[in-house]
């Protein structure tokens, strides 16, 4: 077996294709989850899309029973909790279908991944054997309460309060949270809030207990389905059991947990943007104008293609993501007391790749349902048409699970913490890339050469930007926004570049529709690299110095453009022929 | 009790299907696959026997290259206890009789009490696999079924015939049965029972142990049917319609001449 890679090591080791896991990778079983995922929504879901947006009573609860009846609430919790804990992949898929269904997604998301997630990784014996269960047949719904009114993306902030009773039995909880999913719904709430006003701890708390109350239903720009309140704690009783980990380690939970919930995000957004462009697709073949079908015209054939690029891109570099959770989850010994707790620490070490992927999905579906309502002109603006929801549902996606200002600091103040302590070599990569320089970097020749070239481009103002500002970088927003943006437009396009190129090699069909789209995603998204660093270096030295650099970054991006009008008319053509998401 | 469903995998009938080289059957290469849709109301009423008598052992048979596995394993996630595969990359190429003979041949020295097929496939669609594997076992066979009750022995049948009417017809068991559209409402596999197939034995058989009969037919040429002019749909008053369609069926035909 391949050893694992670091998180973070794809930005100076090479990545072979055979290695990075890939949709044309499923087995059978991951092949009939789907079907049947498909099948459910089809039948319950999709079919009561206006029910379930008008929050009709009970509707949402009895979704979720259906899902637990098949299965769909148990994939990550262990069988000696009734859990079917399949691998990755198959939460993966799950996660990617039932992401189109906008509420219906959040309703299951808030209830089997941040929901049930702490419990699964952190609870103990006891917790697992009194909650998941429940859970899994949606017995109790559950739902997660992180955020407050004054504290969003500064969530250690929180002013929640646990007080221990006098008589050692309850922890009494004071405070409020804001914005929390199916808070209107929800038997079990985790909870954080500081112990004696300090130490930062996460509970179960049961949602009937007294003293605990929702408020109203908050009117939403999208997902109008799934319910989001406000949650008020007027002297809970919380039992001592229901302490989930250690006082004071709630931060543990709360960021592992976050991991696991940005790859789920990811995957949502891929699914909700290959529905998007399954309706622009046919949408366009079906509107006739000036005689001829839309699909027809240059300027609609680009959107459709670049539509298909970045869910190709996106797609990739979320199933490379999930193959690599899987891979890690497989190589841990979980068997014990502590597997959960196992888990989640393997976990961490792909924390990278999980903001990495929730950013680049999140952007991508903005883009493409963007595209899709214009395709769909005026009728694009209509609440009769899919695609109407599509936008509005897709905004929330950059702004919860860590908006993606705070992921793309959070890429770039991890890869940097973790060169500081050696755990990546990555400023020994920066040397090698200063010392290519002198003696002089060839030309590009391909996509995959531009890969490289955009590691390159980032390890090199990674290292202009630490001489500059050394322990300060921390703090410059800007230039960390950037190298983030290098980072992980650099795995969109490994992550669609090995994927074409597996396919090549193994002769499937499509291959050619692949790399298609690998290449025009890779050329054109190399400019945005090229700008990223252009800006950062220009913030960074001045005069001369600037000159030299500039052309150091010249060096790093020789190459000859492709034609991207022709690449982009062929990817449609295979799209507008499918009327369908095709890869 | 023993019990014995046959299934087949088909495209995707929203494929796009190109004639294959040989001119003699579509081309396979991108399509996707599926249970034949049929064969699903089979593996169902199967299953539900299965239940109903708790002591059963159902095996699932399907011939195929390696690809039909996944679709075996579907049926061993609806419920069937083993599967056996028949190992052949040139099972398109069989005609009905060929199939037949594969299956009478596997199940002859077992002691199936039941055995269900789908009433025909969707991609050849002969309705003939399921009769003449019946007629080669020597036992009775009831087609196209659209309900189903199994009790002490004897199975009772509704059939479906033209017009809409329908027979009931019985039969003791050992008996084969072809299933059609309207039988039951085929289960989908639960993630559980997804995962627990996989455990589940997967036999694999090469086809020429089974292949005992020669063909009796040959497919001559596969080709789309020549396109004829588009469609015409009418619009408007019931009372206009009609004179429209006089109209056109007398310019245009000779049916009311
Ligand atoms: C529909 C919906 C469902 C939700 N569900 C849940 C749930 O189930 N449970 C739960 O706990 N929470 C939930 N949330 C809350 C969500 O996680 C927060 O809204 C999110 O974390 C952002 O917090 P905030 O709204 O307070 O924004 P703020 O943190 O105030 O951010 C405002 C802006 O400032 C930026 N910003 C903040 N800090 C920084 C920084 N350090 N550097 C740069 N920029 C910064 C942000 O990126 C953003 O653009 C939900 C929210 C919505 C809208």
């Amino acid at each position: 077996m391949q050893t694992l890679p670091k998180g973070g090591s794809f930005l100076f080791e090479t990545t072979a294709p055979r290695n990075i896991f890939t949709p044309e990778d499923f087995d059978d079983e991951h092949k009939l989850i789907a079907e049947t995922v498909t099948h459910f929504l089809a039948e319950y879901v999709f079919s009561r899309m206006e029910e379930i947006d008008a929050k009709k009573e009970g509707l949402m609860r009895e979704l979720l029973v259906e899902a637990g009846k098949l299965g769909l609430l148990g994939a990550d919790i262990p069988e000696q909790y009734d859990g079917t804990e399949t691998d990755e992949i198959c939460t993966t898929i799950i996660a990617e279908k039932v992401g189109a269904t906008g509420s219906f997604a959040i309703a299951h998301g808030g209830h089997t991944g941040i929901g049930n997630l702490p419990i699964v990784y952190f609870g103990n014996e006891a917790q697992k054997a009194a909650y998941l269960p429940a859970i899994v047949t949606a017995d109790k719904i559950s739902a997660y309460a992180l955020t407050e009114p004054g504290s969003g993306s500064d969530a250690l902030s929180a002013t929640s309060k646990a007080t221990l009773s006098t008589d050692g039995k309850h922890y009494i909880l004071n405070g409020s949270k804001t914005f929390i999913s199916n808070a209107g719904i929800a038997d079990i709430f985790i909870v954080y809030a500081k112990i004696d006003g300090d130490k930062f701890s996460a509970f179960i708390v049961d949602g009937h207990s007294e003293g605990l109350t929702t408020g109203a239903e908050e009117h939403k720009m999208g997902l109008k389905g799934s319910s989001t309140r406000s949650v008020f704690f007027d002297n809970v009783n919380v039992p001592v059991e229901n302490l989930l980990y250690e006082a004071g380690k709630g931060h543990v939970v709360a960021f592992n947990i976050l991991n696991i919930g940005r790859h789920k995000i990811a995957a949502n957004a891929v699914g909700a943007a290959k529905l998007a462009l399954d309706e622009s697709a046919r949408y366009a073949n079906e509107r006739k104008q000036f005689k001829v079908s839309i699909a027809r015209f240059g300027l609609i054939k680009e959107k459709l293609a670049e539509m298909a690029i970045r869910t190709f891109a996106a797609e990739s570099a979320v199933y490379r993501t999930g193959g690599l959770l899987n891979d890690m989850m497989h190589s841990l010994d979980r068997s014990g007391p502590d597997g959960g707790r196992i888990t989640a620490k393997g976990i961490e070490e792909y924390a990278l790749e999980c903001s990495m992927e929730k950013v680049f999905a999140s952007e991508a579906e903005a883009f493409v349902v963007d595209e899709g309502v214009q395709i769909h002109g005026g009728y694009g603006y209509i609440a009769e048409y899919p695609i109407e929801r599509l936008y509005r549902d897709a905004r929330v996606r950059r702004i919860f699970e860590g908006t993606n200002e705070i992921n793309r600091n959070l890429i770039s103040t991890t890869l940097i913490r973790r060169a500081a302590k050696r755990a990546l070599p990555l400023m020994d990569a920066v040397s090698s890339v200063r010392s290519r320089l002198t003696t002089g970097i060839p030309v590009r020749k391909d996509a995959g050469d531009l890969v490289q070239a955009t590691k390159d481009a980032f390890l090199f103002t990674l290292g202009i930007a630490t001489d500059t500002f050394g322990d300060e970088l921390l703090k410059q927003q800007e230039i960390l926004g950037r190298l983030a943006d290098m980072a992980l437009l650099a795995y969109a396009m490994e992550s669609a570049w090995c994927r074409a190129q597996k396919a090549v090699m193994n002769g499937q069909s499509g291959a050619k529709h692949k790399e298609n789209m690998a290449n025009a995603f890779i050329y054109t998204t190399v400019e945005k690299v090229i700008l990223a660093a252009k800006e950062a270096l220009a913030n960074l030295a001045a005069g001369d110095e600037l000159v030299k650099m500039q052309a150091n970054v010249a060096m790093i991006f020789q190459y000859t453009p492709v034609d991207i009008i022709a690449l982009r008319r062929e990817i449609a053509g295979e799209i507008s022929e499918a009327g369908k998401y095709i890869a | 009790m023993k019990i014995l469903v046959c299934i087949k995998q088909v495209p995707d009938m929203e494929s796009k299907f190109k004639v294959a080289a040989s001119g003699k059957w579509y081309d396979t290469a991108d399509l996707a696959w599926r249970m034949n849709e049929y064969d699903e109301y089979a593996v169902e009423q199967a299953v539900q026997v299965k239940e109903q008598v708790g002591d059963a052992d159902l095996t699932v048979l399907c011939i195929g290259g390696e690809r039909v596995k996944e679709t075996m394993k579907k049926a061993l996630a609806m419920g069937c206890d083993r599967g056996v595969h028949v190992a052949d990359d040139k099972a398109a190429e069989k005609e009905p009789f060929e199939i037949a003979g594969i299956i009478a041949e596997f199940a002859r020295d077992k002691q199936f009490d039941l055995i269900f097929t789908g009433m025909q496939s969707q991609d050849r669609g002969s309705a003939q696999v399921g009769v003449l594997t019946a007629e080669m076992l020597g036992i009775p066979s009831i087609s196209t079924i659209v309900q189903f009750a199994y009790a002490d022995g004897r199975i009772e049948t509704r059939r479906e015939l033209e017009g809409g009417v329908k027979s009931i017809v019985k039969a003791a068991a050992p008996a084969l049965v072809t299933c059609q559209l309207g039988l039951n409402t085929p289960r989908y596999p639960t993630l559980p029972n997804i995962m627990k197939a996989k455990k589940k034995e997967l036999l694999s058989l090469p086809v020429a142990d089974l292949l005992k009969v020669d063909a009796r037919q040959e497919t001559g040429k596969m080709y789309f049917p020549v396109k004829k002019g588009g469609g015409l749909v009418l619009e408007g008053e019931i009372g206009q319609l009609v004179d429209q369609l006089i109209q056109i069926l007398k310019e245009k035909t000779g049916v009311l001449a």
